[in-house]
């Protein structure tokens, strides 16, 4: 694969006694989707989040282009990574007083410090992009969850953003709105975005994934391409997993 | 019973003094409408300051919180009579600028300015205190995702979270905003003539209180809107959760 965007090294991080992440090691190459799988607890949300610092680790380091921007115990540049790093909640998070138009165009006014003109044009592209071109003025509360969803990746888009982190986007949606989600990030991954995605949709993991990690107890137990790792687990703890989650 | 009304509403002193209770009542809109922007203002800044992320700002926070507390378990007519004896006796002995020590701004005697002071930084504590509440029951995630777009603190706060908060709270706020209005009247102990004090003028020339009793109506005809208004914007935000259950 091509040059490493990402580069995680030894993290930890504990919640008192409880170790959540117990030493990831972990790389992401441009253009890479890396889905991740695991029951809850296991850290998957965890790493996610220490990704982009809205959990700061205990220890090990975090690369984005080979700069540091965690280690010693301390972030470093943390407006580089955030700017360069996407992230999508499992609940949305819209802002709910800004129209969808206004989601999506409010950082790259204040971040980007892009011209108004050139945010508006950006903001309809986006939420057209993701099907929503009828939603453009519509506020959150009198949107689907499933549209309420695409105007968050929208609005990480946005910011033209190197990487992707999906974070259980799926799990609070009614079943009938998910595949219109999936379908957008479907999208996003044909078009080369570097995505790592936590979820429990086993079928995009398999379909969209380059490769899918199996994490438990704050490890990663086991990675690998999707077919592998979904259809001929090698590890007891993985095998178990999959049994629970496949067969019901 | 004639003679309860007659004591407490002569009409013929409400009639004779109406122009004279009108005026100090303006004076009483006039102190309410200075307090109220200003403390609305300051409230928020204090609120905010509370507020600020990480370790090196401790020292603001903590001087934050010792202020809220302290303006708030001190009675207002206290601070009024520290900030009014105080300001002007500094000003006398030209330790600060008479300008400042006996303000006179837009032609307003020192007393009004006094009083604005004295509104401000009481109902700044209460009302930070009301901000803090609105700002910590906006969902965490708003801040997650504001953060996570690349945004400071500061204009997290500024675009997301503070907009939010101060549309919850803007009913409690109209509550403190009454209280205030009510307190513009402990003025009157420094000889000002908002209305309190002109029906108590009017009270020691007549000895008939029905002046007083008609700067009460005039208060009331202020905040009963005001208080009927709270409860309707309560309802509303209310209505938008309980949509659907009879």
């Amino acid at each position: 694969m091509s040059e490493t965007i990402l580069k995680v090294t030894d993290l930890q991080k504990s919640y008192g006694q409880l170790d959540v992440l117990a030493g990831i090691d972990f790389e992401l190459a441009k253009g890479e989707v890396v889905c991740v799988i695991g029951p809850s607890g296991s850290g998957k949300s965890t790493l996610l989040r220490c990704m982009n610092m809205l959990e700061l680790p205990d220890g090990g380091r975090i690369e984005l282009h080979g700069n540091e921007v965690f280690g010693e115990g301390k972030p470093k540049n943390l407006d580089v990574l955030r700017r360069e790093v996407g992230m999508v909640f499992q609940q949305f998070n819209l802002f709910p007083h800004m129209s969808a138009k206004g989601n999506v165009k409010i950082a790259q006014e204040k971040v980007r410090n892009r011209k108004k003109k050139a945010c508006d044009e950006r903001s309809i592209e986006l939420l057209t992009e993701v099907g929503l071109e009828e939603k453009i003025d519509e506020y959150p509360d009198r949107m689907s969850g499933g549209q309420q969803q695409r105007v968050a990746i929208a609005r990480a888009l946005a910011m033209d953003p190197e990487v992707m982190l999906f974070d259980e986007v799926t799990s609070a949606l009614d079943p009938e709105l998910v595949k219109g989600v999936l379908d957008v990030m479907r999208n996003l991954a044909d078009k080369g975005m570097t995505m790592v995605c936590v979820t429990h949709e086993m079928g995009f993991a398999r379909e969209v994934g380059d490769r899918v990690i199996f994490m438990d107890g704050g490890v990663i137990v086991e990675e690998g391409k999707p077919d592998d790792v979904l259809g001929n687990p090698q590890q007891e703890r993985t095998q178990r997993f999959l049994g629970l989650v496949l067969e019901h | 019973m004639e003679q309860f009304f007659n004591t407490y509403f002569d009409f013929s002193i409400m009639g004779e003094y109406f122009g004279d209770v009108l005026a100090g009542f303006w004076w009483t809109i006039k102190l309410s409408m200075f307090g109220g922007v200003l403390a609305l203002t300051w409230g928020l800044i204090l609120s905010v300051l509370r507020q600020l992320p990480g370790k090196w700002l401790a020292p603001v926070r903590i001087l934050a919180i010792a202020y809220i507390d302290a303006l708030r378990g001190i009675p207002m007519l206290l601070t009024l009579l520290l900030i009014a004896g105080g300001l002007g006796t500094l000003a006398s002995q030209d330790a600060i600028p008479r300008e400042i020590g006996i303000p006179n701004w837009f032609g307003y005697p020192d007393p009004f300015w006094y009083g604005v002071i004295a509104l401000t930084l009481t109902y700044g504590a209460y009302m930070a205190e009301v901000y803090r509440a609105g700002i910590e029951a906006v969902p965490r995630g708003q801040m997650e995702a504001a953060r996570s777009l690349g945004m400071s603190h500061g204009q997290a706060m500024r675009f997301v979270i503070v907009p939010q908060a101060v549309r919850k709270v803007i009913p409690p706020l109209l509550n403190d905003f009454i209280a205030l209005m009510k307190d513009t009247s402990l003025v009157s102990v420094l000889g000002f003539v908002e209305v309190v004090q002109v029906g108590q003028d009017v009270y020691s020339e007549t000895f008939n209180p029905s002046a007083l009793t008609l700067g009460a109506i005039m208060f009331l005809v202020f905040t009963i809107p005001l208080a009927r208004m709270v409860d309707w914007l309560i309802k509303k935000q209310d209505s938008k959760f309980r949509r659907g259950i009879p």
